[in-house]
């Protein structure tokens, strides 16, 4: 379980966070969702340690990692994933390597055993025999599976996805949110930043929305649904305007208020 | 204001790296396969350029002097003049130059791609601190290749002085190399060899804090790789100019 009490950010006189908080439970998947430039993917990075928030603190499984130094935040950081919302695989390594190069348990295998994984986590991601290619030389959904199955590498208990389907054709969509849910059977968590209604609806059991620095709202989608802030309405509203086909069971145009 | 305001936070921010650099020195060991790589670009790349910049700054050197010296009837000096020239200031200058565009504009550029990509917040997610995967390595090459780059410069530009001070001038080589080599002292040959180490240092923390820095798409990148390269080779002259300040008045 993840916390973030009264988190705020800014980059030199530009504020980003202004005052967030969230809990993520451990057996939801959490969808934040807002606008471009939100905060969605600073958040992610704060979460994952990667940038460290100005006031606020955060919680994992109860323990405050705001005052931790960095070498003990490295023992933290191994048991989040994340998949950027560029990939940002490495380009000068092969799909093997850069699903491998990292891993700290790299010196004590043997190159079998390395490569045994790096073959089981391709196949996870429906990507066999893609392992001697560099980053170059694939499409946009395989690049965002490769960076699912170097993030998968470490055994994380949380993955952070950043805006996983965004350019991806529909096929490729489904194919990403079904990995995230066969990790969620495996007992992975995940929280998926995204802006695409679909992917709210599929996977969204806890929903956070994010404008402008802020939380609006957070909830189950029925909550959201249904929500009185004109700012969530006016989102979801335009979300779906242009998504014909719905899932059957939810109707947005009966459940948005406009 | 702002400006100002920016710089000093972009000083506070190479001193971070530079800060991290040092104190991360141990990790190298880790990094030894990067370390080699870079310095197999830095020496296979740049040694045509290097022989050839070494070769023509030897070689005007000789001949502005030569012709100079000559209305003193004391062309016999321009061998003193090419191997004090060359080894002193011309030779680390003229490598350093060229290294700063080289090995300057390729940091940058490689890593402010990275930094763009987010490969940057990558590495630091999977455990690594950027400053020891990617720049300890390239500074460290840097600082092992500068050196002998910049003697071949210097041996490249005495050799070229002899050819023109041997076609123009009428100086036998055997007796040039002896009054060349004879020339320098064990003063000129610290000043020459100490800086190629500092301006290893600079031009490869500044290139890559740089590249770290980068923002604002491909436009950013440009402009940052333009910075790494104007501002290491500015620091360069200025540092040579240190240099050689300091050791005519305290050696
Ligand atoms: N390194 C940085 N330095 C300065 N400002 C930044 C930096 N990174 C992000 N920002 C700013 O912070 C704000 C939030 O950015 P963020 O990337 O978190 O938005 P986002 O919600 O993920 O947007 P998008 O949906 O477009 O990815 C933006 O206004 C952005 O310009
Ligand atoms: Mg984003």
């Amino acid at each position: 379980m993840i916390e973030l009490k009264n988190i705020s950010l800014s980059f030199r006189e530009k504020v980003i966070l202004k005052d967030v908080s969230f809990r993520i439970e451990d057996t939801l998947t959490t969808v934040i969702v807002g606008p471009s430039g939100a905060g969605k993917s600073s958040i992610l990075k704060i979460i994952a340690g990667l940038w460290k928030p100005d006031s606020g603190e955060i919680f994992f499984n109860g323990i405050n990692v705001y005052h931790m130094s960095e070498s003990e935040y490295q023992t933290m950081r191994k048991k989040i994933g994340i998949v950027f919302q560029s990939n940002a695989l490495f380009d000068s390594l092969s799909v093997t390597e850069n699903i491998l190069y990292f891993l700290p348990e790299r010196k004590s295998l043997t190159v079998s055993e390395l490569n045994e994984k790096a073959e089981r986590l391709l196949n996870f991601v429906n990507m066999d025999g893609t392992g001697d290619l560099y980053p170059e030389e694939l499409s946009g959904g395989m690049k965002k599976r490769i960076a699912i199955a170097r993030a998968l590498a470490f055994n994380p208990d949380l993955i952070l996805f950043d805006e996983p389907t965004t350019g991806l054709d529909p096929l490729n969509s489904a194919s990403i949110i079904e990995l995230i849910e066969k990790l969620k059977e495996n007992g992975t968590t995940s929280v998926v930043v995204s802006h695409i209604l679909n992917d709210v609806v599929e996977l969204g059991e806890q929903i956070i929305v994010i404008n402008d620095g802020l939380v609006v709202e957070s909830g189950s989608i029925e909550k959201i649904m249904t929500s009185d802030e004109p700012f969530v309405n006016k989102f979801f509203y335009q979300l779906s305007k242009h998504n014909y086909i719905m899932k059957s069971n939810y109707n947005m145009y009966e459940l948005i208020n406009v | 204001m702002a400006q100002f305001k920016n710089m000093i936070y972009g000083f506070e921010e190479f001193g971070f790296i530079v800060r991290d650099l040092l104190l991360g020195i141990k990790t190298i060991k880790y990094n030894w396969d990067e370390t080699l790589t870079e310095m197999y670009l830095i020496g296979s790349k740049a040694l045509p350029l290097v022989l050839l910049g070494g070769l023509f700054a030897g070689v005007i050197l000789a001949i502005e002097t030569g012709h100079q010296l000559k209305l003193f009837g004391a062309t016999s000096l321009i061998s003193r003049t090419v191997s004090l020239g060359m080894v002193r200031e011309l030779g680390p200058v003229v490598t350093g130059l060229l290294l700063a565009a080289r090995t300057g504009a390729k940091n940058s550029s490689e890593i402010g791609a990275m930094k763009l990509s987010d490969q940057i917040d990558a590495l630091t997610a999977f455990g690594f601190n950027p400053v020891h995967k990617l720049v300890l390595p390239r500074t460290v090459a840097a600082l092992i290749m500068f050196l002998p780059l910049t003697l071949i410069a210097d041996i490249t530009g005495i050799l070229g002085g002899m050819l023109i001070a041997k076609q123009t001038f009428q100086i036998e080589i055997a007796w040039f190399w002896d009054t060349a080599i004879n020339a320098l002292k064990m003063k000129d040959l610290f000043v020459g060899f100490a800086k190629p180490f500092f301006f290893a240092f600079f031009i490869s923390t500044i290139s890559c804090y740089f590249g770290l820095k980068t923002k604002g798409g491909t436009t950013g990148l440009g402009k940052n790789t333009i910075n790494a390269v104007v501002y290491s080779s500015i620091v360069i002259l200025i540092l040579d100019f240190i240099f050689t300040k300091i050791v005519w008045e305290v050696l």
